[in-house]
């Protein structure tokens, strides 16, 4: 029997953790495979409003993939009709975001009868330049969600092992850091070298939520920019919602196939959204709006000093329960001239969507 | 010489820590801003990842103002995701890991996850390890950007989430499982630390103009070896000022900040 073995972080480690026996926090691989082995892998219009894709989807208790990086492709449109419906004790999984997080965690603070985070597995959650995320500090410090760390790498490559279809992954990090003695992963002997390495287990979400530059109505997608971890992200959930901000023709598609990054049997519901990830940017679309992420940030901050919930229950009674759709939401924040703004922000980065 | 700010100093020394013909695995802020620095002067070939996917962009539409800005993948050569990038690190593409931390200890281990010894519910949460973690494992060379006080340079940090020589024992960073040479510089305003190949402890290099080596132990709270050859630290150029000022931050993001205490 090879390892489990160490590194020689318990010597030097100060860090006191609550010790628990590994369990899965989404499905197993044969789990996620039994249940796409029972769907139709032909083309079929995948094409619905965001309201009946969540709403056919999103369950209580989940794993929900949180596909783009920090501010960039966020699914923000998804997240908002995810609050809208109402989902209980979820597990959150992403490398690294922002606001689409900080949504969810406002929700559950002001409404928990309708929104609640029961456990986060993740790389980072903050704002870049902007600040720390303030809801995150408050859930953490307060001991009101359970935690999991892991690098950026860590987090993607959990959801590659997902998307191989493999249980776990063998990686070069984590070791010798906190993250071994805390985190799900395990350090072993490789049966090949003799050398210790780190396994970390697959992330196999029941439901990601991805956007992307162009897809067909099948849900086969193009992205421009960084990938971020969305393809494994999409390829390892059991059902994925995709977002899009421009629905394009098969036939296109089909001339650069190369061009796909995710197929359409990875993808259960494709929903056309424009500016689908704002405040978030989208390469060759738009920019980022640092103002409304710092107006939201703000207004977190405030909760968290203050412990008063008046000023984040505005902004969702106008912004998120106020909107029937995202583009309502478009209307009342940034409107025609704030996207347009945005989109010159782009300063117009190549995407190839014919 | 010209007035100059802390962090105008930061990034000016973390860009004469990089060579030429090398790649940097870059974090937000002043590793961004050091690295376009070193590539309009004297490293022309040196060349950056960002963590959302992209290798050597040129970024000449503006600083990216983070690492998943969608500016730092204009004009890259290769562009995919996170996976792929940290499988460059992995495979030892990737010369220099250029990373921050809220705690560093003599051997160069980093804390950038919780204060307070308790992990499931820590004094302060902070948003966790992003790239730093595996950036410090599979670079080659680990920089890093640090706040010189007591509490931030202190015997054991609370959580070790970016990996340096661990005890400082030689082996630490092998039994890890990790792959990357491990700790090279520290840059602060008032100092340059590099760390002793000997004992793996971390060692005065160079100090800023008007302090001592006695000073700046003063600011440590465990010792740090001061070897009888500690220079002055450079200090940026009216032409160093003019590229960090009117061309790499020309809006100010980091360099004009303002810092809370």
């Amino acid at each position: 029997m090879l390892g489990p073995v160490s590194s020689k972080i318990k010597s030097i480690s100060k860090v006191k953790y609550d010790e628990k026996p590994f369990e899965h926090w989404g499905l197993t691989s044969n789990e996620v495979r039994k249940i796409t082995e029972k769907k139709d892998h032909g083309l079929y219009d995948k094409r619905m409003t965001l309201k009946d894709a969540v709403a056919k989807l999103v369950k209580d208790g989940i794993n929900l993939g949180v596909g783009g990086f920090v501010n960039t492709r966020v699914p923000a449109a998804i997240i908002h009709e995810i609050i809208r419906k109402g989902v209980q004790n979820l597990t959150l999984s992403f490398h690294s975001n922002s606001i689409c997080l900080e949504w969810l965690a406002g929700a559950m603070i002001c409404y928990p009868e309708k929104v609640s985070i029961k456990r986060v597995e993740l790389a980072w959650w903050g704002y870049e330049l902007i600040g720390i995320a303030p809801l995150w500090r408050y859930l953490v410090q307060n001991k009101i969600v359970e935690t999991d760390d892991y690098t950026n790498y860590g987090m993607s490559v959990r959801f590659k092992a997902g998307a191989m279809g493999i249980p776990f992954i063998p990686v070069r990090d984590h070791g010798g850091s906190d993250m071994e003695l805390v985190n799900r992963g395990k350090m072993i002997e490789c049966p090949f070298t003799g050398q210790n390495i780190y396994l970390l287990p697959a992330c196999n979400p029941d439901v990601g939520i991805v956007h992307t530059t162009a897809a067909d109505m099948y849900g086969n997608a193009r992205i421009f920019g960084a990938l971020c971890t969305c393809p494994e992200i999409a390829m390892a959930s059991a059902y994925t919602i995709m977002t899009t901000d421009k629905v394009i023709p098969t036939d296109t598609i089909r001339r650069y196939p190369n061009l796909t990054e995710i197929p359409y049997v990875a993808v259960d519901a494709v929903v056309e959204q424009p500016f689908g990830c704002y405040p978030g940017a989208c390469y060759g679309y738009y920019w980022f709006d640092m103002d409304h992420l710092r107006m939201y940030r703000g207004i977190c901050d405030d909760f968290r000093k203050t412990g008063n919930k008046d000023g984040l229950k505005k902004y969702f009674n106008d912004y998120i329960f106020g909107c029937e759709t995202f583009d309502d939401f478009l209307e009342k924040t940034a409107g025609y001239k704030k996207l347009r703004q945005l989109r010159e922000l782009d300063g117009g980065q190549p995407i190839y969507t014919l | 010489m010209p007035e100059y700010s802390a962090f105008e100093m930061i990034a000016f020394t973390g860009s004469r820590q990089l060579q030429d013909n090398k790649i940097v695995f870059v974090g937000t802020g002043l590793p961004i801003i050091a690295a376009m620095h070193a590539q309009l002067t004297h490293a022309p070939n040196l060349y950056m990842i960002y963590e959302a996917g992209s290798l050597a962009p040129i970024l000449d539409i503006g600083m990216p103002l983070s690492v998943g800005d969608t500016r730092a993948g204009h004009k890259a050569c290769f562009m995919k995701g996170l996976c792929a990038v940290f499988e460059l690190t992995q495979r030892g593409f990737a010369d220099y890991a250029f990373i921050g931390g809220a705690q560093i200890d003599m051997y160069g281990n980093i804390s950038s996850t919780i204060e307070g010894n308790y992990y499931n519910k820590p004094d302060i949460r902070f948003p966790g390890s992003g790239g730093a973690g595996a950036m410090a494992a599979n670079c080659g060379k680990t920089i890093a950007i640090m706040a010189l006080e007591k509490r931030r340079f202190c015997k054991k940090v609370d959580f070790i989430t970016s990996i340096g020589y661990g005890d400082g024992s030689p082996d630490y960073r092998e039994k890890a499982g990790v792959m990357g040479a491990g700790p090279y510089r520290v840059i602060t305003q008032q100092a340059l630390f590099g760390f002793d190949e000997a004992t793996r402890r971390m060692k005065l290099l160079e100090v800023k103009p008007g302090f001592t080596p006695q000073q700046i132990q003063e600011m440590i709270e465990f010792e740090l070896i001061i070897p009888p050859d500690v220079t002055d630290m450079a200090e940026p150029t009216d032409e160093d000022l003019r590229l960090l000022r009117d061309v790499i931050d020309s809006e100010g993001y980091f360099l004009r900040r303002v810092v809370k205490k």
